[in-house]
C-alpha cells in the first residue's frame, strides 16, 4: 500500500465492495454517490427550511387583503413566531400567556400587508373598567432600517416604529426610543382590521395591519426598501392583566426583500466548508481505490 | 427631619427633608378634632374635577368612618407603597374594582316624577356598598362605641411609590411645590400607579382610559382664577369647621411646619407605607370611657393601638403634648401650640404667597 493511501475505514468498505467490481464502475458509482451527498448537503437547508429568523413575503403587484377573512390570505405562506415574555421591569412581567403568533406578509407595489393570528380564548374589547384590560399586538420595525435596532422598544440613538392595535384604543401608530419613551404620531397612516372567530381553545384573533410602502414621514419605517427588513412582534391577552412591559414578545425577525433565501452568514459557512470536506474525502478515496486498483 | 441635608448644603438650608429636585413641598395639617364628617370637602372637590364621564365613581378627596372599611373598601390592605425606607422596591399592590369604589346608583326619579309611582325614592338595584357606606358605624359596645372621620386626599408623598410605578414616567413630582400629577398626555392607562399607591388616590378614568388624581388645585394655588388670587385647594377653604392649614412644610415661620417639626403632634397616616406623606393628621381625642352608670372612667375610649396602627408609633407622644398644652390654659397658661390649632385667621392657616418672590 503506498504511503500516501489513506487507510480510513470508509476505504476499507469500499475497497471490500470494489474488489467485487469491476474497476471503471467502482470510479463512476463512487463518483456519483459522492456528487448525491453533496448535493443533499448543500441543497437540502436551502430548500427544506428557511434561516431560523426569516418570515417570508408574497410579492405581487395588487391585492385586496386588508381584511382578515381575505380569500388572497389562504394562497400566503405562514410563519409560527415563537413568543415568550418580555424582560421588563414592570410587575408580573413573566405571566404571560400567549405562546406564538402566526405571521403572513404581502407587499404590493404600494402596499405591505401583514396578517397576525393567534389563540385567545376571551374576546378583550374593553378597559372600561378599573381592572379590565384589552386584548392588544403590535409589530415593530427599525425607524431606520440601516440598523437593528434593541429589541425592548429599541434605542434613543435607535429609534423603533410600531404598529399597535388594541380592542379598546384601535390602531396606533407609534414612535419608540426605548422602553417607556412610547409615543403616538398624531395622524397614523397604518390601517389595522381584527376580528375574533371561534370559541374555547379554537378562539382566534387575526388582525390585519397594512401601510404604504412610502415613508410617509421621518421617523416612519421606509418599506420600499431592498434589504432584509427587521421586525418583531408582541401579543397582549387583556383578560390577564397584559398590559405595558407584561407581554409575550418575538425576538427580531426578518422579511426578506432582498429576494432569494439568505441565512444568517455562519450557516453558509458551516455548510460550504461541509460541503468542501465530502467532496475531499469522497475524491481521496476514489484516488485511493484507483491506485490500488492500479496497483494490483 | 434630615440632617443629612444640612451637612451636604450648608447652615442656610431648611432643615425640612423635601424631595430631591423639590424647591419646596406643599402641605396640609388637619385636626381630625374638628371634622363634623359634612362631606362639604368631597363635594366641592366633585364638582371641581371629577364631574366628567368616567369620574363619576371618583373621590380625588374623600371623608370615610374610622374604624371603617374605607374607600376604596379595604384600601388598607390593597398593597403599594416601599419594602424599606431605603425605597429600591416597592411593594405590589391591587387595582380595586368597581365594587370596592362603590358605583354610581340609578335611582327611580322617572317612576317617582313622572310615572305617579308611589315608591319611596331609591336605588333601583345594586346599592350594596358605596363610599361611606358604613357612615358612623364604627367599633366598640354600647355605652363605649367610637368613631371618628378620616377626610383624604392625596398625600403628594415625598417618596411617591405612584411615580416609581409607572414604565412611562407620566407620574411625576413636579419642582416646585412638589405636587405629584399624572401628565395625560404620557399616561396610557397602565393603571400601575393605581395599584401602587398604597392610599389608592389615583384612579383610572374608564372613559379617557387614562388615570387622575388629586391635583392639590393647583391652579388655585397659582392664582390662574379670573380674579388672579391665590386660593388654598377647594376641600381646605369650603370646610365649614375650617380643619386644614395649607402652606408648604418647608416654610419654617407657618403652622405646619411648627405642628409637624417641632410640636410633632401633626402626623402622617399610615407612616409604615413608607412614602412619606405630605399631609399630616391632628389625632382625635374622644371622651374617656364610660361604666354602666355612666361614669367617666380614666380609660381611653378610642383604643390606643387602633390610633398607633393608623399614625405610627409617634400618636402617643403627639396626644400627651397636646393633653399637656391643654392643661397649660386650663390653668391660665399660655399656648403657642393651642393658639395655632385654634387660629381662625385665614391669613395664617393658608400660607402659599411665601416663597412667591424666589
Amino acid at each position: 500500500m503506498p504511503a500516501s493511501g489513506p487507510s480510513w475505514p470508509p476505504l476499507s468498505v469500499l475497497r471490500g465492495w470494489s474488489t467485487m467490481t469491476d474497476h471503471r464502475r467502482t470510479l463512476i458509482l463512487t463518483a456519483v454517490l459522492a456528487g448525491l451527498i453533496v448535493v443533499s448537503t448543500v441543497a437540502a437547508p436551502m430548500v427544506s427550511a428557511r434561516p431560523a429568523h426569516e418570515i417570508p413575503v408574497s410579492e405581487v403587484s395588487t391585492a385586496d387583503l386588508a381584511e382578515p377573512s381575505a380569500d388572497g390570505w389562504a394562497e400566503v405562506p405562514a410563519s409560527d413566531v415563537p413568543l415568550s415574555s418580555a424582560p421588563s421591569s414592570v410587575p408580573n412581567a413573566d405571566d404571560t400567556s400567549i405562546e406564538t403568533v402566526d405571521v403572513q406578509a404581502v407587499r404590493t407595489d404600494e402596499r405591505l400587508y401583514v396578517r397576525l393570528e393567534w389563540h385567545d380564548a376571551t374576546r378583550d374589547m374593553n378597559a372600561s373598567a378599573t381592572r379590565e384590560f384589552a386584548d392588544a399586538v403590535a409589530v415593530q420595525f427599525p425607524a431606520n432600517t440601516s440598523s437593528r435596532p434593541p429589541i425592548a422598544m429599541g434605542g434613543p440613538d435607535n429609534r423603533v416604529n410600531v404598529w399597535y392595535w388594541s380592542g379598546s384604543t384601535g390602531t396606533q401608530e407609534l414612535l419608540a426610543g426605548g422602553a417607556g419613551s412610547t409615543t403616538p404620531f398624531e395622524n397614523p397612516t397604518v390601517q389595522a382590521n381584527a376580528s375574533h372567530s371561534g370559541t374555547g381553545g379554537n378562539a382566534t384573533w387575526t388582525v390585519v395591519y397594512s401601510r404604504q410602502l412610502d415613508a410617509p414621514s421621518e421617523n416612519r419605517t421606509d418599506l420600499r426598501t431592498d434589504g432584509d427588513l427587521d421586525v418583531a412582534f408582541a401579543v397582549w391577552n387583556g383578560s390577564n392583566g397584559e398590559r405595558s412591559g407584561q407581554k409575550a414578545v418575538s425576538e427580531w425577525h426578518y422579511y426578506p426583500f432582498s429576494g432569494g433565501p439568505q441565512g444568517p452568514p455562519y450557516e453558509t459557512l458551516l455548510w460550504t466548508l461541509a460541503g468542501i470536506a465530502i467532496v475531499a474525502v469522497v475524491g481521496v478515496t476514489s484516488f485511493g481505490i484507483y491506485r490500488t486498483r492500479g496497483a494490483e | 427631619m434630615s440632617t443629612d441635608q444640612q451637612d451636604d448644603q450648608g447652615e442656610e438650608d431648611t432643615l425640612v427633608n423635601v424631595a430631591d429636585g423639590v424647591d419646596h413641598q406643599v402641605a396640609m395639617v388637619m385636626d381630625l378634632n374638628k371634622c363634623i364628617g359634612c362631606q362639604t370637602c368631597t363635594i366641592a372637590c366633585k364638582n371641581l374635577w371629577t364631574e366628567d364621564g368616567g369620574s363619576e365613581y371618583m373621590y380625588w378627596n374623600n371623608v370615610e368612618t374610622k374604624p371603617g372599611e374605607g374607600y376604596p373598601r379595604g384600601w388598607e390592605d390593597s398593597g403599594g407603597g416601599w419594602e424599606s425606607s431605603e425605597h429600591s422596591d416597592r411593594s405590589p399592590g391591587e387595582i380595586p374594582d368597581e365594587e370596592d369604589y362603590g358605583r354610581a346608583w340609578e335611582f327611580n326619579h322617572e317612576e317617582i316624577m313622572y310615572e305617579g309611582s308611589d315608591e319611596p325614592l331609591r336605588p333601583r338595584e345594586g346599592a350594596e356598598w358605596g363610599p361611606n357606606w358604613d357612615e358612623d358605624q364604627g367599633a366598640g359596645e354600647y355605652p363605649n362605641s367610637y368613631y371618628f372621620y378620616l377626610p383624604r386626599i392625596c398625600n403628594h408623598c415625598t417618596h411617591p411609590s405612584c411615580v416609581e410605578a409607572c414604565p412611562r414616567s407620566a407620574l411625576y413630582k413636579r419642582q416646585e411645590d412638589g405636587i405629584v400629577l399624572v401628565d395625560q398626555d404620557r399616561c396610557r392607562g397602565y393603571r400601575y400607579c393605581v395599584e401602587g399607591c398604597p392610599y389608592k388616590k389615583v384612579y383610572y378614568n374608564t372613559v379617557s382610559k387614562k388615570s387622575e388624581k388629586c391635583i392639590f388645585c393647583y391652579p388655585r394655588i397659582e392664582g390662574e382664577g379670573p380674579d388672579g388670587e391665590t386660593f388654598a385647594p377647594a376641600c381646605a377653604e369650603e370646610c365649614p369647621p375650617q380643619l386644614r392649614l395649607v402652606g408648604f412644610l418647608d416654610d419654617e415661620e407657618g403652622p405646619i411646619h411648627k405642628l409637624v417639626n417641632e410640636y410633632e403632634v401633626a402626623l402622617p397616616l399610615h407612616p409604615e407605607f413608607r412614602t412619606q406623606p405630605n399631609v399630616y393628621y391632628i389625632p382625635p381625642f374622644a371622651p374617656g370611657q364610660h361604666t354602666e352608670d355612666g361614669e367617666t372612667v380614666d380609660i381611653d375610649r378610642i383604643p390606643r393601638q387602633y390610633l398607633r396602627n393608623l399614625f405610627g408609633d409617634g400618636v402617643d407622644e403627639a396626644l400627651d403634648t397636646i393633653d399637656a398644652h391643654r392643661q397649660r390654659v386650663r390653668q391660665g397658661g399660655d399656648s403657642e401650640l393651642m393658639e395655632l390649632l385654634q387660629d381662625k385667621n385665614p391669613a395664617k392657616q393658608y400660607r402659599l404667597e411665601v416663597f412667591d418672590d424666589e
